[in-house]
């Protein structure tokens, strides 16, 4: 397994200038499809709603409309995928009514209010914040995806980096205990950069080390943080 | 209550080796991820929370307020020579600066910046020194209903007045203040605990504020690494001619002028202040051909604006207890993480930290000239770190800080799990502020609303006080029904003015 | 068949694209610049500028050399990228710039030089700058 994560080419040629991708390889369009929701309308046959003037979109507008029509490639269908997010905030809300209910009223005392009523107040307005979205959603209206200076939007979710990622995070947390901060953040600082497509093996071990070993002796030993030396112990 | 007795003596507690020493590395730290423009401050301090444990209040907070000014200088550099803001508020340096450098004039802009981020940091240093203690002794007389209104107007704002969509930021804000919930109650009952012993004492401030900047920020990015080499425009050492400097003060003391008021107010910021400080500068111009194309008074004013919005933003903070960005608002949950309650009494309870804070501020100001202006280019190497690199220490320092709150890795489950929904949000537009101050402010928010309600006998009208509740109310109003008002008021008066 | 040329915007680079040019008159072949970037920091000072590149293309014009340019930015290190051209294309020479690197450089930074030196199943013209 050499560096052979294909990503789109800059192409050939003298001015390749260009950010876009102009051979985007087959890889690529496999995660993309992947990802996408199984939702085969295109933005193209369904216009964004003439007026999108929800009690969202009312400030959203343009954005919202403009994000509709350009998120071509990544989630068609006016992304359909949000109802997810009502659904969530939906769950969230029922689950923090019932475990409002569960409580014990208030034992008199001086608290007139009692720990009860706020949950359940936020447990109605995410109810209704749902509902709200949903009927946003249904409308047209869409979420931009943050954009950010390292983010590319034009490229479809790399499912593969996020779960190599939280691997490398469960891989920690599950053994920082047993082997210790050095070791397991070793493994850590190791395994998000072959997540992020990092192949210089050798290198990254060299730095790993250094920088657990840095921290440790830093943070645990110098400053007093709370740092497991684990199967270490005595060597450190 | 003197002031300025008090603010010499914090000069005196911060011109100690160790608390200057503290003051550069904070400094150093802040530029560094003002540079890199995958990290901004508010993921700084909050992965730093944990690490400062050891240390004492006073130093950690010379160090988050070095990280923050800094953050602030730093910005500037990656705008004028890459054209990629480091931060939101360097977005409006980028349109006059990087012309500049590539007209050949990086070293000006660079130097306008730096110089100009410094005597606004000063004057507005200076002016939170003189505002504060007015405001101070103004908060003391709110009582509970008071405090209530003000958070609620602090949800209210972030939530309502950025971002693009309501809905979204409402689901943002509730997110956040169930979050908030967590945990045994004042009455000792467990709400929303799910049985799991570890959330009885709920969920930490420090792991939501780390899974939701950093560890969601970076899942989020490698999802959509971007490849790409970017255009580079050499660095000289900064420096302006008399020109140059001419063009530039009055631009400076402008950008202050926007930028102290926005930072303090709720939900107002740097971006707005710079961008006025642009338009202004533009029409103020008596170079009006150059803009577009690299006029000096174009980076001059945002950067000013920029700064002074930063000193501006402490002031709710530490006066009122009010967090006005994400970086305040990860610095209050600082506050809280060492039993600091900011606040009118915070000046009173903890006079000596409040004073060294500020007078570090003015340190880590003249601290921050010193290194950026010779340091430019050394700065502009830091730009060689593949990414990969950078957001595996985001997470290998946000593991590790998580881990250290409690010395418990149920915690980095409980971090993945909210970076996750870090994650999410960012994948459907949901802004991540209002989730930030719902957590941080909301169990203080039921305090208060509980407090003032106690006094009433459970009466809603105890919620209610005096001529402040009120007013707030009315803001909180207004800021709500903005939407309807601009329907049924401001566009048929539109309607009408242009058919008649 | 093809003369290649790994570039980067420095004298060494410089230089190998000289060789590469000479090269190209001798054997009466048309020469391929390559320029590559892992484009995964910020700042790559490897990565020829729109600048550079134009110099390079006027100076291959004024030599007379038919010429071609190609600038890869995909998380791919340059050895690699230059191994699958010479695999792919019909490639007779390749020309590259050589520099000394420490052991403990080479262990932890690796030598591109050396992976092409040792990878390719053409000749390699190494070039030393200056």
């Amino acid at each position: 397994m050499t560096g052979r994560t294909t990503r789109p080419d800059r192409g050939g040629g003298l001015p390749p200038r260009s950010a876009e991708p102009t051979v985007p390889d087959q890889a690529a369009a496999r995660r993309g499809q992947a990802d996408q929701p199984p939702s085969p309308p295109t933005p193209a046959a369904e216009p964004p709603a003439a007026d999108p003037a929800g009690p969202a979109a009312g400030s959203a507008g343009p954005a919202a409309e403009d994000a509709a029509i350009d998120r071509t490639g990544s989630a068609p269908g006016g992304d359909r995928a949000q109802y997810a997010v009502c659904a969530f905030l939906a769950l969230v809300g029922a689950l923090v009514i019932i475990d409002a209910t569960r409580i014990g009223s208030a034992l008199g005392s001086a608290d007139p209010i009692g720990p009860k009523p706020v949950p359940i107040l936020l447990g109605v307005l995410l109810l209704i914040v749902a509902a709200v979205y949903a009927v946003d959603v249904a409308r047209g209206g869409s979420g931009e995806p943050e954009a950010g200076e390292d983010v590319d939007l034009t490229t479809p979710v790399d499912w593969r980096t996020v779960l190599l990622l939280i691997g490398a995070f469960l891989v920690n947390a599950v053994l920082i205990d047993r082997l210790g901060w050095v070791i397991s953040g070793t493994l850590l600082f190791w395994g998000t950069a072959f997540a992020l497509g990092n192949r210089h093996y050798v290198r990254n071990l060299l730095i790993a080390v250094a920088l657990a070993l840095i921290t440790f002796y830093t943070f645990a030993i110098g400053l007093g943080v709370n740092l497991p030396a684990g199967v270490l112990q005595g060597i450190l | 209550m003197d002031n300025l007795a008090n603010l010499l003596d914090g000069f005196a507690n911060v011109v100690t080796p160790t608390n200057l020493l503290i003051a550069l590395l904070g400094v150093t730290i802040g530029t560094a991820v003002g540079v890199l423009p995958g990290i901004g401050p508010a993921m700084t301090v909050a992965l730093l929370l944990p690490v400062t444990y050891g240390m004492e209040p006073t130093q950690a907070f010379i160090m988050f307020a070095g990280i923050f000014y800094g953050g602030m200088y730093g910005g500037s550099t990656t705008s004028i020579l890459l054209n990629t803001p480091g931060e939101s508020s360097s977005v409006v340096t980028a349109i006059e600066g990087n012309k500049m450098a590539k007209a050949g004039r990086a070293a000006q802009a660079l130097a306008t910046a730096a110089i100009g981020s410094f005597v606004a940091g000063t004057i507005a240093t200076l002016l939170l020194v003189v505002v504060t203690p007015p405001v101070v002794s103004f908060a003391i007389s709110l009582g509970a209903p008071d405090y209530f209104a003000l958070m609620l107007l602090a949800f209210v704002a972030v939530t309502a007045v950025l971002g693009a969509s309501r809905v979204r930021g409402f689901a943002s804000l509730l997110l956040g203040l169930v979050i908030g919930v967590v945990g045994i109650d004042q009455t000792g009952q467990q709400r929303l605990t799910l049985g799991i012993p570890q959330l009885a004492d709920g969920i930490d401030v420090v792991v939501v504020a780390v899974g939701i900047f950093a560890v969601g920020e970076a899942l989020w990015i490698a999802a959509h690494l971007r490849r790409r080499a970017a255009e580079v425009i050499p660095v000289g050492q900064p420096w302006m001619g008399r020109q140059d400097w001419q063009r530039s003060w009055k631009p400076w003391l402008r950008g202050t002028a926007f930028g102290f008021p926005f930072g303090a107010v709720p939900a107002g910021g740097a971006e707005i202040p710079t961008f006025l400080s642009y338009v202004t500068e533009k029409k103020l111009t008596k170079h009006p051909e150059e803009f577009g194309r690299g006029a000096i008074e174009g980076v001059a004013g945002p950067e000013a604006a920029n700064n002074a919005s930063a000193a501006g933003t402490l002031v709710p903070l530490l006066a009122i207890g009010l967090p006005t960005n994400a970086t305040a608002a990860v610095m209050l949950a600082a506050f809280q993480q060492y039993g600091i309650q900011p606040g009118p009494l915070l000046f009173e309870r903890e006079s000596g930290l409040v004073w060294t804070l500020i007078a570090s501020l003015f340190v880590g100001n003249l601290l921050l000239l010193v290194l950026n202006l010779p340091l430019a280019p050394a700065w502009a190497k830091l730009l060689r770190i593949p990414r990969p690199y950078l957001y595996a220490g985001i997470i290998f320092f946000a593991s590790m800080g998580a881990y250290a709150v409690n010395a418990s890795p149920f915690d980095l489950f409980l971090l993945l799990t909210i970076g996750l929904l870090g994650f999410g949000m960012r994948r459907f537009g949901l802004p991540i502020l209002p989730l930030i101050v719902g957590v941080i402010l909301g169990p203080r928010a039921e305090l208060q609303g509980r407090r003032a309600l106690q006094l009433s006998g459970g009466e809603l009208h105890g919620l209610i006080g005096g001529w402040v509740s009120w007013s707030i109310y009315a803001i909180v109003a207004v800021v709500l029904l903005w939407p309807l008002v601009g329907r049924f008021v401001v566009r048929p008066l539109r309607g009408r003015l242009v058919t008649g | 068949m093809t003369v290649l040329v790994g570039y980067v915007p420095s004298p060494l680079g410089e230089a190998a694209l000289r060789a590469a040019v000479e090269q190209a008159r001798f054997r009466d072949e048309p020469v391929l610049v390559v320029n590559t970037s892992r484009g995964d920091a910020y700042v790559d000072p490897r990565f020829a500028q729109e600048a550079d590149l134009e110099r390079v293309v006027r100076e291959l014009t004024a030599a007379g050399v038919p010429h071609s340019v190609r600038q890869l930015v995909r998380g791919r290190d340059t050895a690699e990228e230059i191994v699958d051209i010479v695999e792919a294309e019909d490639i007779s020479l390749v020309v590259i710039g050589v520099r000394h690197r420490s052991a403990v450089g080479k262990l932890i930074m690796g030598s591109a030089a050396q992976e092409v030196l040792l990878r390719v199943r053409c000749p390699v013209l190494a070039v030393k700058a200056g």
